[in-house]
């Protein structure tokens, strides 16, 4: 970061105001600059992106192993194991068959940790016996086979075929699954959504309030408002920990696409890159506006002690998003994906369930700015008002009240 | 020329600055002067716009003051602050580019002035890890950064050393005779009377007294130190003068009748030698003392 954005000027008098460049740009400036050396800041950047990695890491790594299970059966039924051997998806289950003489032979190789499962034909069907839990993996391929092979048996003797049997069963099948699975990745991502949103908001809204308080705190405020404007001080704190809030939320949503690339759910990157998008400009939005409370949170204080008390409801109100984009569902679902500040996390996840059509996220969009900006006018007056007074902590009645 | 005329500004039911008036040439050091709670702090404050103007205004060159010529002033709050995790240097430089200078000027203009305090070597050190009077400093710096074009430092001398109040005063009288009008409160009457060209005490929120420091002197009492050969217990016989202390053969008188001393001073030769008879000028603090009393 360099500190001069433009050149020298040797031929001019040392003030030109006009000239300059904007105070809530150097103040922008400013609010990056210590972003990015604050130690604190970058480790926890770090290391949330090594926990995203490692989580995705964790899942790539998950899929592709191969579980290899030994299963047991005596001579009666070695065909059916044989058949579950040769028809397991080799990628992910391999089955080695160990013959058994009799039961308790097979019984005593289970035991005996030699094999993983006894498969063996019970009174009301097949059994896979295993030693005291059961594996899932081995479990579903077992099951999927001999659901087949039983099946083309009873076919054959009622003379039709499997494929008869199950025409137009199919279709539906493939398409309950790949639903399936998408829903489950955007619950996931949803999740990931509001997670984000609320430690975004509230991390950076701590850093808001107490820059703020800093310079209340350490009266180099009433240097600064005699030198520029205090709605310029204002717009600057806003814009440059907004930039650094939204360049973190890039880096991580693109650091979790890339893994989501990665692993099984590849074919989806297409479907959540778009409800992505639309979080991100939802982001923007929602963050502005809580920003700038958080910004007159900061200036209801006077040290920093008051920031606990002064910024609790904003920290409700927070929370408040997080959990009901949990465990809000039906129709509180859809009203409060257009209300602000909900609608910047529950509208985009709505979007990513497929639950939303593209009007209603602008809507909510709209909506959610026309807030963020009547917010900010809102915070302002606060902002400005309470900010050169000095002594203690202010009631919202107060600053708002209180003479310039 | 900074108009200061009829300020008024209160708190509830208090009113910390009682219709205020006078006036900040240029080339003029003016001392304001007032005891705490005199209205010092508020009147600089509405000056700079920091705080609301019940009544009366502030003229800039003839005009009601606007924000952008109150940008241009140079301010020293009385309550004194920086951020204390920024190095002095950068901490100037950002300070003076919000006063609309470039990051190359405020550099350059930032170390000829931590040079002049002898803070040269402190340029990259934060600011918490400064002595407290060496953060005055930097803030003093920070006020004169940008060559402003009126200067309004509520104590600047406060907490410094004598070498840094020399520098200082230089720095003042410097600034002004580059014809900018330069407003300081302070609480050292001896430095305010060595340095000012211009007093205004404030008591109580009023303007109680306003001129040049001879012109004050000239409203307090006159007085002579006489004394004789003999005992000079006589004098409290004497009309026209008030003895306002007498110590056998020397005494401190003060000329209530125009003319007195000078009967006072043929009767003296005449019952003796007269060793010494001068003429006591007041000094600022007893003039002050008085006003502000009054």
């Amino acid at each position: 970061m360099t500190t001069t954005t433009r050149p020298v000027r040797t031929d001019a008098p040392a003030t030109t105001p006009e000239a300059a460049t904007a105070p809530w740009l150097l103040v922008a400036r400013r609010e990056i600059v210590v972003r990015l050396t604050d130690k604190a800041f970058l480790f926890g950047t770090l290391f949330t992106i090594l926990l995203i990695c490692g989580f995705t890491g964790w899942q790539v790594y998950d899929a592709s192993r191969t579980s290899e299970y030994t299963v047991t059966a005596t001579p009666g039924d070695r065909e059916m194991a044989d058949r579950v051997a040769a028809e397991a998806p080799e990628d992910t289950v391999a089955v080695d068959v160990e013959p058994a003489a009799d039961d308790a032979a097979a019984r005593s190789l289970v035991l005996a940790g030699d094999a993983d499962a006894w498969l063996h034909l019970g009174e009301d069907g097949w059994v896979l016996t295993t030693e005291d839990s059961e594996n899932a993996g081995l479990t579903r391929v077992t099951q999927d086979v001999v659901r087949t092979a039983v099946l083309e048996r009873q076919a054959e003797a009622l003379g039709t075929t499997t494929a008869e049997l199950e025409a137009g069963s199919e279709v539906s099948t493939s398409l309950l699954r790949g639903d399936a699975r998408q829903s489950r990745l955007a619950e996931f991502v949803g999740f990931a959504f509001g997670f984000l949103f609320y430690i975004a908001a509230l991390s950076f809204g701590y850093v808001i309030a107490n820059s703020v308080v800093e310079e209340k705190q350490s009266r180099v405020v009433e240097i600064i408002t005699t030198s520029i404007p205090v709605r310029h001080l204002l717009a600057g704190k806003i814009v440059g920990n907004s930039l650094i809030a939204i360049l973190q939320m890039v880096l991580y949503a693109g650091i979790g696409l890339v893994g989501i690339a990665l692993t099984e759910y590849s074919g989806l990157v297409t479907v959540v890159t778009g409800p992505v998008a639309w979080y991100l400009v939802f982001f923007v939005a929602g963050f502005a506006a809580l920003a700038a409370l958080w910004a007159a949170a900061g200036a209801l204080a006077s040290r920093t002690e008051d920031i606990q008390s002064t910024t609790a409801p904003l920290l409700m109100l927070v929370l408040a998003v997080f959990f009901a984009a949990m465990l809000v569902e039906g129709t509180a679902r859809t009203v409060l994906s257009f209300v602000p500040p909900f609608s910047a996390v529950l509208m985009p996840t709505r979007l990513l369930e497929g639950g939303a059509a593209w009007w209603e996220a602008v809507v909510a969009l709209v909506l959610l700015m026309a807030t963020a900006v009547a917010i900010v006018g809102v915070a302002q007056r606060l902002y400005r008002r309470s900010l050169l007074q000095t002594g203690g902590r202010l009631s919202l009645r107060q600053a708002w009240s209180a003479p310039e | 020329m900074l108009e200061i005329s009829e300020l008024t500004r209160r708190f509830g039911d208090v009113t910390a600055v009682d219709g205020v008036s006078f006036d900040v040439l240029g080339g003029v050091l003016t001392g304001f002067v007032g005891g705490n709670g005199a209205g010092k702090t508020t009147t600089m404050r509405m000056v700079m716009g920091v705080l609301g103007i019940d009544a009366g205004e502030v003229r800039w060159h003839g005009r009601p003051v606007t924000p952008q010529d109150q940008r241009r002033f140079g301010y020293m709050p009385e309550e004194r602050g920086l951020y204390p995790k920024q190095r002095v240097l950068d901490q100037l430089v950002y300070l003076g580019q919000l006063k609309g200078m470039s990051a190359g000027e405020a550099g350059r203009t930032a170390e000829e002035h931590l040079e002049r305090f002898g803070l040269a070597d402190r340029a990259r050190s934060r600011v918490e890890e400064l002595s407290l009077g060496n953060q005055q400093r930097v803030q003093v710096v920070a006020a004169l950064l940008h060559g402003p074009t009126a200067l309004v430092l509520d104590e600047p001398f406060s907490g410094l050393d004598p070498t840094a109040v020399d520098a200082m005063a230089d720095l003042l009288r410097e600034r002004c005779a580059t014809g900018v009008p330069v407003l300081f409160s302070s609480h050292q009457l001896d430095l305010v009377e060595q340095l000012c060209d211009r007093l205004v005490i404030l008591a109580d929120g009023r303007v109680v007294a306003a001129g040049g420091a001879d012109e004050l002197r000239s409203q307090g009492p006159v007085r002579y130190r006489m004394t004789c050969e003999h005992d000079t217990g006589w004098l409290r016989e004497v009309r026209g003068v008030h003895v306002v202390d007498l110590d056998g053969r020397s005494a401190l008188l003060e000329v209530v009748e125009h003319g007195a001393e000078q009967v006072v001073l043929r009767d003296a030769t005449a019952r003796g030698a007269v060793h010494e008879f001068s003429l006591v000028r007041p000094a600022l603090a007893d003039i002050y003392r008085e006003v502000a009393t009054r």
